[in-house]
């Protein structure tokens, strides 16, 4: 009894061809996947949709390249952050983990923050979803993407809460997995800031 | 984390790679080039940046192949169906 309850507290391992893994590690990664279609086959279609078009050069030109450069940069500095989390994690370095947590949170809030007023002055433009297809395609993406930003900030706040009450036990290794998932996070806005913004 | 998971570089070198690949791109698109030439530079350095963050943030170069292919099947369907269409985008009547 006792050591099935000290049991439910470790990460299950799996069993066959990837043994050695955290089962958790192997599940995060097969819901990056299927996040990686959802996202792929937008992208994919706007690329589709962007040669047809001709390239909606008229259109580019009225987003805000310099706050999307501002905001890629916080997305990476974010997930150089909540990687020194994991790490931190790792080594027990408690407090620092939780600090790290925080800024990761904050960058995120941060993210929308700006995409927020993009998107308002955008809309106080008159450039709303129904414009054109590249504002669909616009808003639809990067909506999308940024839904996926609050739902890594909510998480990565209720990792940091619950770090700093019930203890470590519960959130050790679900820090990795939030780490994986605002990783592939970045890796998104990582490619949608040049189709959107730059080419 | 294990020790083979740890990049060989520290995570802040990454991040300095990463910030001087977003430089780059944003220097291409006010260089005076072919818009050819600077969209190849822009996704290269794109690429160059998602595999930094792959393999040294989410620690896959220290996985088993496994975990690759459930990554990788998943973007190679993506790319082969844009590159399956493009034909008939590109060259349509």
């Amino acid at each position: 009894m006792m050591s099935a309850i000290a049991a439910a507290g470790q990460p299950q391992q799996m069993e066959g061809g990837i043994a050695q893994l955290p089962i958790g590690r192997v599940g995060i990664w097969w819901f990056l996947a299927s996040e990686i279609m959802v996202f792929g086959g937008l992208l994919g279609s706007y690329i589709l949709s962007r040669i047809a078009a001709g390239g909606w050069e008229l259109e580019r030109a009225h987003v805000n390249t310099g706050l999307a450069a501002v905001n890629t940069l916080i997305l990476v500095t974010s997930s150089f952050t909540i990687v020194k989390a994991h790490s931190a994690v790792e080594a027990e370095q408690h407090t620092r983990a939780r600090h790290f947590l925080l800024f990761t949170v904050l960058l995120g809030l941060m993210f929308l923050c700006n995409k927020g007023y993009e998107y308002s002055v955008e809309l106080a433009h008159g450039f709303t979803p129904a414009t054109g297809l590249f504002w669909s395609y616009y808003y639809a993406m990067t909506g999308l993407h940024g839904l996926h930003v609050l739902i890594g900030v909510a998480v990565n706040f209720v990792l940091w809460t619950l770090a700093g009450g019930r203890g470590w036990a519960t959130v050790q290794q679900r820090v990795e997995y939030a780490g994986l998932y605002w990783h592939f996070v970045d890796v998104v806005w990582i490619f949608l800031f040049p189709l959107l913004y730059l080419a | 984390m294990n020790r083979a998971e740890r990049p060989p570089v520290s995570y802040f070198t990454i991040w300095v790679w990463l910030v001087i690949l977003i430089a780059v791109g944003l220097l291409f698109v006010a260089l005076p080039i072919s818009k050819l030439a600077a969209v190849a530079v822009i996704f290269t350095a794109a690429t160059i940046k998602a595999g930094l963050v792959v393999r040294h943030y989410m620690h896959l170069r220290a996985q088993p192949v496994m975990l690759y292919a459930i990554a990788g099947v998943p973007v190679m369907l993506a790319v082969f169906m844009v590159l399956a269409l493009v034909p008939d985008i590109a060259w349509r009547p």
